[in-house]
């Protein structure tokens, strides 16, 4: 992140491949294509919003629960960011001090992010509904409980989607952390020990005052997740009528006639947040040098190894993928929910009704399809924005205009794109909707940050030497960026297709907005038979889609290597 | 201040196959001593300095402190780096980026509650000895690198340790700051008194900062000697290597003297007589001259006809290269006037190679040149990577 942030290399060569392009004219196109997927969505939204006096912002702001609906939304970020803080500081100190055999444990509290978040979504509501929910009925044997009809929790409540949510964030600070804590150099804390102080001394005064860049970063993402979240509301809160912003917006697009301002003059709202969150990120990290070690040996834990820190990832993992897929499993292999679990009644019919149902392997098709077609468009989009926010010291003004753009799919909900680009499509001038081609469209926008930023510090990190030597020994543009620089990249670009691999094929809330019944994807289908009461099926889908996205990972780390992995 | 003692201390490390860094080591260091671990890299200097520090656990021994035991295997005493008064400075400075200048090396001082140099003005004090006095409120981001381990330095020193520890600080600075430095370093102490522990693989650092040197293979002392000793008379063929006698010559008894690849050497006889009927005589390339194939050379050295293989100009010196037989001989002899004798060597030219015997040094000959490869020819790699891509 670092490397990324003080985009020093200016002078580095390897982007060389898109020369062609930082003649002005072809990157001014280049960025202008970019403004028009990343903005132009967001722009016909406002201009809906703003109509007849801005009678989308009237609408949306006059509505009685507007109030309460943004309280949730901002109760929902913080509570679920604050557990997911403290769980992933906590949860990478552990990692650290892993005995050395048991160092692959580090992998596993990614775990969560491999599952998608609608699967887990419906994983927690089959263990924790207050009646049929299998933790609540095993909760009830408990004497202090036993009089119990149902509960003691209640998944379709506030404090449990907060809970949910934080569980689930937590692997992403987690990732930020550990990856923080590795590049802290051991020298330092070692420094800090002989110069006496104590371990937890170490932790508090060292350790954690030069993981502030990285919490502050991680956390803000976080943050931002946690603003946009959209599936976890929207399965346990809508029917209880806790509503956040993202599923008053989805309730919006879905009435008849669409209430395109309505929904725009919401998302506003979270437009605003993004904007401070990011403001607030880069206000504070300004000084990022004041955090960089350099040097010495990696990063050691100055604590002796210990057994409990394998618990703890363990504990976590049981906890956040274990227990929901577990719950999935049950049900997908049952006749039918319900809290009594009949093993000698356990059935593949479910997994065969599915595969019977052409909507559901036509879902999967697509799925696959689009999220590898949308991969395929990104990955070249990104090394050419990644070649000019590196290289564009002569064109600042465009180079800024690109580094913004990427960035802002990461900050704006998903479902806002969708809604966006459900309205861009469905009107001229291109008239792509009810086709594959418009969620192609936006799974390439949504991917646009990882893209590039991936790309972007894996070529910082690789310098300009190896490309100048192949320049000097004789190679042409092409041939050194061929041969050398994507060799070198393998890593970095397995790990940048994996990461968008699985998240496309987890992706949800912008698909539900922009799919049709004709064109649907993985996550909307198991959406419609959750609708519909179809839990097993639903159970049956979810596997099977966690099923996909594993099978992305796994040969993106026999392309990449390990490393890809651990770029997740 | 105290004595540091270390008895028999071992460290085995895990791994395939399992090493010992450190093995049965017994060092005495005085109060006020400046003790120089030199060596090559793998020999344990480094491990033996953190254990030191308590930053590694050895697997056996005992380490003490003047009258403190801090680490007794046999007694399960381990006391923790922050328990023991030491100070330490890292080759890569270990500076905290997040710290001013002023708050790193008020660090120890806090960590420690010395009240008494907080309120003293030990911080300034310390960082004046170091010439940083100007530099207490900037980050170490901003300064060079001579600055920065100037101020790694001061945050060593500033708490008064019983013994500071120095590992490898010269390494990452260029040549000329490096000999900067160390002229501070020995100052310093020369002002300070105190006792220190430092490592390199540097001989001139070594020679120039040691009190006593301890040169050490395979995580055993090899030697252990004022810098003098270790210089004029090293103890074995390894420190012979290691502290630049890099000509080696075996020779074997013959009928009328000391032959070496077949060439029965003339001159003054070599001193060898306890040793066997195989000898490797080790010698500066200083000590060899090069002479015309028709001179007389001076009674009182021992000579060999050889090749010249090449001849490097060095400024005051020229460095050449001879063969005497599958000998390869180095020698650096004066560049003496343009177009005299040692200027004009060409490859090819049949030589007269001489030193005086008193200059070289005898060892029992080893079945290989081991010796030469650990002492020399790992000495490039002994630099870490990352200090290379800093």
């Amino acid at each position: 992140m670092t490397a990324v942030a003080t985009p020093r290399a200016t002078s580095v060569d390897v982007g060389s491949a898109a020369r062609w392009l930082l003649k002005p004219l072809g990157l001014v196109a280049f960025v202008g294509v970019l403004a028009y997927f990343v903005l132009g969505p967001l722009v016909r939204l406002q201009s809906k919003a703003f109509a007849d006096g801005a009678a989308g912002y009237r609408t949306a702001f006059t509505a009685d629960r507007i109030g309460r609906t943004i309280a949730y939304t901002i109760g929902l970020a913080l509570g679920s960011l604050a557990i997911a803080l403290v769980l992933g500081t906590l949860l990478a100190w552990a990692a650290t001090r892993l005995p050395p055999k048991l160092r692959i444990l580090r992998v596993v509290p990614v775990l969560p992010i491999v599952v998608p978040a609608i699967a887990s979504v419906v994983g927690w509501a089959f263990l924790l509904s207050p009646r049929p929910g299998y933790l609540n009925a095993t909760l009830r044997r408990l004497p202090w409980w036993s009089d119990l009809e149902e509960g003691p929790i209640d998944v379709y409540t506030m404090p449990w989607i907060v809970i949910i949510t934080g569980i689930g964030l937590t692997a992403f600070v987690y990732l930020f952390v550990a990856a923080g804590f590795e590049s802290i150099s051991a020298e330092h804390l070692e420094a800090a020990q002989v110069a006496g102080s104590s371990p937890m001394g170490v932790f508090f005064r060292v350790t954690l005052p030069l993981l502030r860049p990285t919490l502050l970063y991680g956390g803000g993402v976080a943050l931002l997740l946690g603003l946009g979240q959209f599936t976890g509301p929207l399965l346990l809160g809508r029917t209880a009528g806790i509503d956040v912003v993202t599923t008053e917006i989805y309730g919006d697009m879905t009435q008849t006639p669409v209430q395109y301002g309505s929904a725009a003059a919401l998302g506003s709202t979270l437009l605003v947040f993004g904007v401070v969150v990011v403001g607030l990120q880069k206000f504070f990290l300004r000084d990022r040098k004041r955090f960089v070690t350099h040097g010495g040996k990696a990063f050691r834990s100055p604590g002796r190894p210990s057994k409990l820190a394998a618990v703890a990832l363990l504990g976590y993992t049981f906890v956040a993928t274990v227990l929901p897929v577990s719950a999935l499993v049950v049900v997908s292999l049952s006749p039918f929910w319900s809290a009594d679990i009949d093993f000698a009644g356990f059935t593949l019919d479910n997994f065969r009704e599915i595969f019977d149902q052409s909507n559901v392997t036509d879902a999967i098709y697509n799925s696959v399809t689009i999220s590898l077609l949308a991969v395929a468009i990104s990955l070249p989009l990104g090394f050419v924005a990644a070649s000019i926010i590196l290289r564009g010291t002569r064109h600042r003004a465009l180079r800024m205009a690109a580094d913004f753009l990427v960035a802002i799919p990461l900050g704006v909900p998903a479902v806002l794109f969708g809604a966006g680009f459900l309205l861009t499509y469905t009107e001229g001038p291109f008239v792509l909707y009810g086709t594959r081609w418009v969620i192609v469209l936006v799974y390439v926008t949504l991917m646009l940050p990882f893209a590039t930023r991936m790309q972007l510090s894996a070529l910082v990190s690789l310098g300009e030497g190896y490309v100048e030597a192949a320049r000097v020994s004789g190679s042409g543009v092409v041939g050194a960026n061929v041969k050398v620089v994507l060799p070198l990249m393998r890593a970095a670009l397995g790990g940048a297709a994996a990461l968008m691999f699985v998240l496309l094929t987890h992706e949800f809330a912008a698909s539900v907005l922009v799919r049709s019944s004709t064109t649907q994807v993985m996550g909307t289908v198991l959406f419609d038979y959750w609708g519909n009461g179809g839990y097993p099926l639903v159970a049956a889908i979810a596997l099977v889609m966690s099923f996909v996205t594993a099978i992305g990972v796994v040969i993106a780390v026999m392309v990449g290597g390990s490393k890809a992995l651990s770029s997740l | 201040m105290s004595h540091v003692s270390i008895q028999s201390m071992t460290m085995h490390f895990d791994g395939k196959p399992p090493t010992k860094a450190v093995d049965d080591l017994d060092l005495e260091i005085e109060e006020g001593e400046f003790l120089v671990l030199l060596g090559p890299s793998g020999c344990g200097k480094t491990t033996t300095l953190r254990c030191l520090a308590g930053l590694e656990t050895p697997s056996a021994g005992r380490i003490s402190f003047g009258p403190t035991t801090v680490f007794d295997a046999a007694r399960r005493v381990n006391l923790s780096p922050d328990k023991r008064n030491i100070g330490m400075v890292f080759q890569s400075y270990a500076l905290w980026p997040h710290m001013t200048v002023r708050k790193n090396i008020k660090y120890p001082l806090k960590a420690r509650r010395i009240k008494e140099g907080l309120k003293g003005g030990w911080v300034e004090e310390t960082a004046a000895l170091v010439d940083c006095g100007v530099l207490l409120d900037r980050y170490p981001a901003q300064l060079s690198g001579g600055q920065q381990q100037r101020v790694a330095l001061a945050r060593g020193l500033v708490a008064r340790p019983d013994l500071v520890l120095f590992d490898e600080p010269l390494s990452n600075l260029d040549a000329r700051l490096r000999d900067q430095v160390r002229a501070e370093i020995h100052e310093l102490h020369g002002r300070l008194g105190f006792t220190a522990v430092f490592v390199t693989h540097d001989q001139s650092e070594a020679l120039a900062l040691g009190d006593r040197l301890a040169i050490m293979r395979h995580g055993r002392i090899e030697q252990y000697d004022t810098p003098e000793h270790v210089f004029e008379r090293p103890a074995t063929e390894y420190v012979a290597a290691f502290i630049g006698m890099s000509n080696r010559l075996v020779c074997k008894r013959a009928d009328n003297g000391w032959a070496c690849s077949g060439q029965v050497l003339a001159g003054a006889p070599l001193q060898a007589a306890p040793l066997g009927g195989t000898v490797a005589v080790r010698l500066r390339s200083e000590d060899v001259d090069i002479h015309p194939g028709t001179a007389t050379v001076p009674a009182d050295r021992t000579t060999a006809t050889a090749t010249i293989v090449d001849s490097e100009y060095g400024g005051k010196t020229m460095d050449v290269v001879a063969r005497l037989g599958d000998t390869r001989i180095f020698a650096r002899i004066p560049s003496g006037d343009s177009g005299g004798f040692a200027r004009r060597l060409t490859p090819g030219e049949r030589v007269i190679i001489s030193f005086r015997p008193t200059d070289a040094m005898l060892y029992e000959a080893e079945a290989d040149r081991s010796a030469d490869a650990e002492a020399v020819g790992e000495q490039t790699s002994d630099v870490p990577a990352q200090a290379v891509s800093v």
